[in-house]
C-alpha cells in the first residue's frame, strides 16, 4: 500500500466518525431536493385547475347587470354576496377577488361598469383571476357582437386580430425556473459537501499539532497531501451521489399533476451530471486545499471555503434569469462551462459531448494548476506548526 | 548518533539558532537544557528534518538529510513537544498508522503495536479513542507511535511536560533502558534536575548559542560550581554569552 493510500485510508476512517463531515455529505445535500420538492408541490397545486368546476365569484352588486350575470351563472359561475370589508378580504386572501358592478345600466346599451379588486402578489389567486377574465372579456366578445348585429355590423370588424400563442418551448417558463435552480443547490453541495473533511486534515490537522509528527515520517507532503485531497473527493462525490438521489426521489415524490407542469429530470439526466460536474469537484477540493495552505487558522480557512461557491453558483443563479447559447469559448471558462451544462442537463435539452469535454478539459487544468500551487505551499516550513 | 554542527537557523529576521555544535553519542542520554525560547525545540527540529538549517548542517548516523531525507526519518523517533493527536482515532490506530507509513505490514506491524501496548502499560486504554485522553496517555501514545519503528536514535522534547510524578519516572526508566540498549537518546528539557538525572552529556543553550557543554562532571570542573542549578544560572545569564570561553570541547 502505497502512502497516498494508507493517508486516504486514515483520513477516509477518522472523518467516518465526525458527525460534522457525515452530516455535510449525508444530510446538507438534501436541502435543495426538499426545498425544490415542497416548492413545486406548493406552486403547482396552487395553479392547478380543477376540472368541471365553475369560477366562484364573490360579486357586489351583481344585479346592476342582470344580463351579464345571467351570462356568468350560463358559463358555470357561481355567485355569491361578497363580504362586507371586501379590500380587506381580498388583502388578507380570504378571497381570490372580489367584482364590484357598481352602477346600473340605464339603457342596455350603455357601458356595464366593472371593478375587479385583486392581491396581485398572492399565488394562489393567478388561476382563478386568469379564469374571471377570460369570463369577462367573453361577455366583452358576445356583447359587442351582439350590440354591432342591431346596427347591422358584422361583429368581425371589430375584431381585426385573431391571436393565437403557442409555447413550443420544453417548460412552461414557471417550471423552467425551478429547474434553473437546481444547478447553485449542486454547486453548493459540489462545494461544501466534502467541506469539514478538508477543514480537518488541512488546517485541522495544523492547528492540533498532528501536522508536524505525521511529516517526520518518511514521507512527502505531496504524498500526504494526495491521500487527503482524493478522500475530500471522495466526501464531495458522496454528498453529489446523495443529493443525485434525493433529486430522482423528489422527482417521484412530487404529486403527479405537477408533473404536467414541467419535466422534471429523469434517471438518466441525473446520471449525466455526473460527467458534467466530476471537473468541478476536483476544482472544489484544489481551491479549498489552497485556502488551507495560505489561511492561519482552521477559522479562517472556513470561512473563505465557504465563500467560494458562491463564485459559481450567482454565476448560475444569474444564467437562470437569462441564459446563454453555449459555445467552445464559454465552455472553455473554468467552472462557467459546467454551470451552463448543468442546465441544459436538468433542463432536457440537447447535450453536446463536444462541449462537455472542453468544460472538463478547461476546469482539470485549473484544477491542476491549484493543486499543484497547494503542493508548493505546503513546502513551506512554517505550515506544520500550529501558528 | 547525532552530530549538529555548527547550526543556524532565522525565523523573518530573528536569529533563533546561532552557530550551535554538539555530538549526542550511541549509549548515551544527551540533555539539552536552556530557558524556554532558548532554542532547543529548533534544534530539535532541525535535526528531525522539519526544518531545514539557514547555515551549518546535521548528521544522524552519518546521513546528511540534505541528500537523504528519509534515510534519516527512518532512523529516528520523535516525541515531539505538541503531542498532536487524532481525537477520533484510537491509541493503536495511531501507532497502526505511523507504522504503515514506515513500511510496516500485516502481523509483524501488529505484533510490535501488541509489544509497544505492553512495554508502554496502555493496555486500558489503547482501544479507545484518544478525545478526552490524560497527558499522560496522550504521551504514550506520542511515543508508543514514535518508536513503532524502533528507531536507533530516540528525539525526546520535553517529554515528562505536565506528567505525573508515577508517568514521568516511567519516561525516566523507558530513557535508561534505550541507553542500556545502546541507542542514542537526545532529551530536551526546561528542568535541570531531570537532565541531571538522567543526561550522560548536557548541552546549556542559551540565546541560541551552546553556552556550555560536557558530563556533569566537566560542568563543574569548568565553572567551579558544584549544584547543577547553579551552574545552569549561571550559564545561562549574559556573563556567558559567549559560548567561545567555557564551551568544554569533549
Amino acid at each position: 500500500m502505497s502512502t497516498v493510500a494508507i493517508v486516504f485510508m486514515k483520513e477516509m476512517l477518522d472523518n467516518l466518525r465526525d458527525r460534522r463531515s457525515i452530516a455535510m455529505a449525508m444530510i446538507y445535500p438534501l436541502i435543495g431536493p426538499i426545498l425544490l420538492g415542497l416548492m413545486i408541490t406548493f406552486v403547482a397545486g396552487s395553479l392547478k385547475v380543477v376540472p368541471g368546476r365553475g369560477v366562484e365569484i364573490l360579486a357586489v352588486g351583481a344585479d346592476n347587470a342582470p344580463d351579464f350575470e345571467r351570462y356568468l351563472r350560463a358559463h358555470g359561475a357561481t355567485l355569491k354576496p361578497a363580504p362586507d370589508d371586501t379590500a380587506d378580504a381580498v388583502r388578507n386572501g380570504a378571497v381570490p377577488f372580489v367584482l364590484i358592478l357598481p352602477k346600473k345600466q340605464a339603457s342596455p346599451v350603455d357601458p356595464i361598469e366593472v371593478r375587479l379588486l385583486i392581491d396581485a402578489s398572492r399565488l394562489t389567486s393567478v388561476v382563478p383571476i386568469a379564469q374571471m377574465m377570460d369570463l369577462l372579456h367573453g361577455y366583452e366578445r358576445e356583447e359587442t357582437a351582439a350590440r354591432l348585429k342591431a346596427l347591422g355590423v358584422a361583429p368581425d370588424v371589430m375584431v381585426p386580430l385573431h391571436i393565437q400563442q403557442e409555447n413550443v418551448g420544453r417548460t412552461m417558463s414557471l417550471g423552467a425556473t425551478f429547474l434553473n435552480m437546481m444547478p447553485p443547490f449542486i454547486i453548493f453541495t459540489l462545494f461544501l459537501g466534502g467541506i469539514y473533511l478538508t477543514l480537518d486534515t488541512t488546517s485541522g490537522e495544523r492547528e492540533r499539532g498532528s501536522f508536524e509528527p505525521l511529516m517526520i515520517n518518511p514521507v512527502s507532503r505531496s504524498e500526504v497531501l494526495t491521500g487527503k485531497f482524493c478522500a475530500a473527493i471522495v466526501f464531495t462525490l458522496w454528498a453529489f451521489t446523495v443529493q443525485m438521489f434525493s433529486f430522482w426521489i423528489m422527482t417521484r415524490l412530487v404529486p403527479r399533476e405537477s408533473l404536467g407542469l414541467i419535466t422534471l429530470p429523469g434517471a438518466a439526466r441525473l446520471a449525466l451530471l455526473l460527467p458534467v460536474c466530476l471537473p468541478l469537484a476536483f476544482f472544489a477540493v484544489a481551491a479549498q486545499l489552497v485556502i488551507a495552505s495560505m489561511t492561519r487558522s482552521l477559522k479562517e480557512a472556513q470561512t473563505y471555503m465557504g465563500l467560494l461557491p458562491l463564485v459559481p453558483a450567482i454565476a448560475a443563479m444569474l444564467l437562470s434569469f437569462a441564459p446563454v447559447e453555449l459555445h467552445s469559448v464559454l465552455a472553455a471558462i473554468p467552472t462557467f462551462g459546467q454551470t451552463v451544462l448543468m442546465g441544459q442537463v436538468v433542463r432536457g435539452e440537447a447535450m453536446s459531448w463536444s462541449m462537455i469535454s472542453i468544460a472538463a478539459f478547461a476546469t482539470l487544468a485549473v484544477s491542476m494548476l491549484l493543486l499543484a500551487l497547494a503542493f508548493r505551499l505546503y513546502e513551506r516550513e512554517q505550515i506544520l506548526f500550529p501558528h | 548518533m547525532i552530530e549538529v554542527h555548527d547550526l543556524h537557523k532565522s525565523f523573518g529576521g530573528i536569529h533563533a539558532v546561532r552557530g550551535v555544535s554538539f555530538v549526542a553519542r550511541d549509549g548515551e542520554i544527551t540533555g539539552i537544557i536552556g530557558p524556554n525560547g532558548a532554542g532547543k525545540t529548533t534544534i530539535l527540529r532541525l535535526i528531525y528534518t522539519v526544518l531545514a538549517p539557514d547555515g551549518g548542517y546535521t548528521l544522524v548516523d552519518g546521513i546528511d538529510p540534505h541528500l537523504d531525507r528519509r534515510g534519516v526519518q527512518r532512523r529516528i523517533g520523535v516525541l515531539p513537544d505538541v503531542r498532536g493527536l487524532y481525537p477520533r482515532l484510537t491509541g493503536r490506530e495511531h501507532i497502526r498508522y505511523f507504522g504503515a507509513l514506515h513500511g510496516m505490514r500485516g502481523d509483524a506491524l501488529e505484533a510490535r503495536i501488541d509489544e509497544l501496548i505492553h512495554t508502554l502499560n496502555m493496555e486500558d486504554f489503547a482501544d479507545r479513542r484518544t478525545r478526552g485522553f490524560s497527558r499522560g496517555q496522550q504521551m504514550k501514545v506520542a511515543l508508543a507511535r514514535a518508536l513503532v519503528h524502533e528507531p536507533h536514535n530516540v528525539l525526546f522534547d520535553e517529554p515528562t511536560n505536565g506528567l505525573d510524578v508515577a508517568t514521568s519516572r516511567a519516561v525516566r526508566e523507558l530513557m535508561r533502558g534505550f541507553r542500556a540498549e545502546g541507542r542514542c537518546v537526545l532529551l530536551s528539557s526546561h528542568i535541570m534536575h531531570e537532565v541531571a538525572a538522567l543526561a550522560d552529556r548536557i548541552v546549556i543553550v542559551a540565546r541560541g548559542r551552546i553556552a556550555l557543554q560536557g558530563t556533569a562532571e566537566e560542568l563543574r570542573r569548568a565553572t567551579g560550581l558544584v549544584d547543577l542549578e547553579e551552574i545552569f544560572m549561571s550559564a545561562t545569564s549574559a556573563r556567558f554569552e559567549e559560548p567561545e570561553l567555557l564551551a568544554g570541547e569533549d
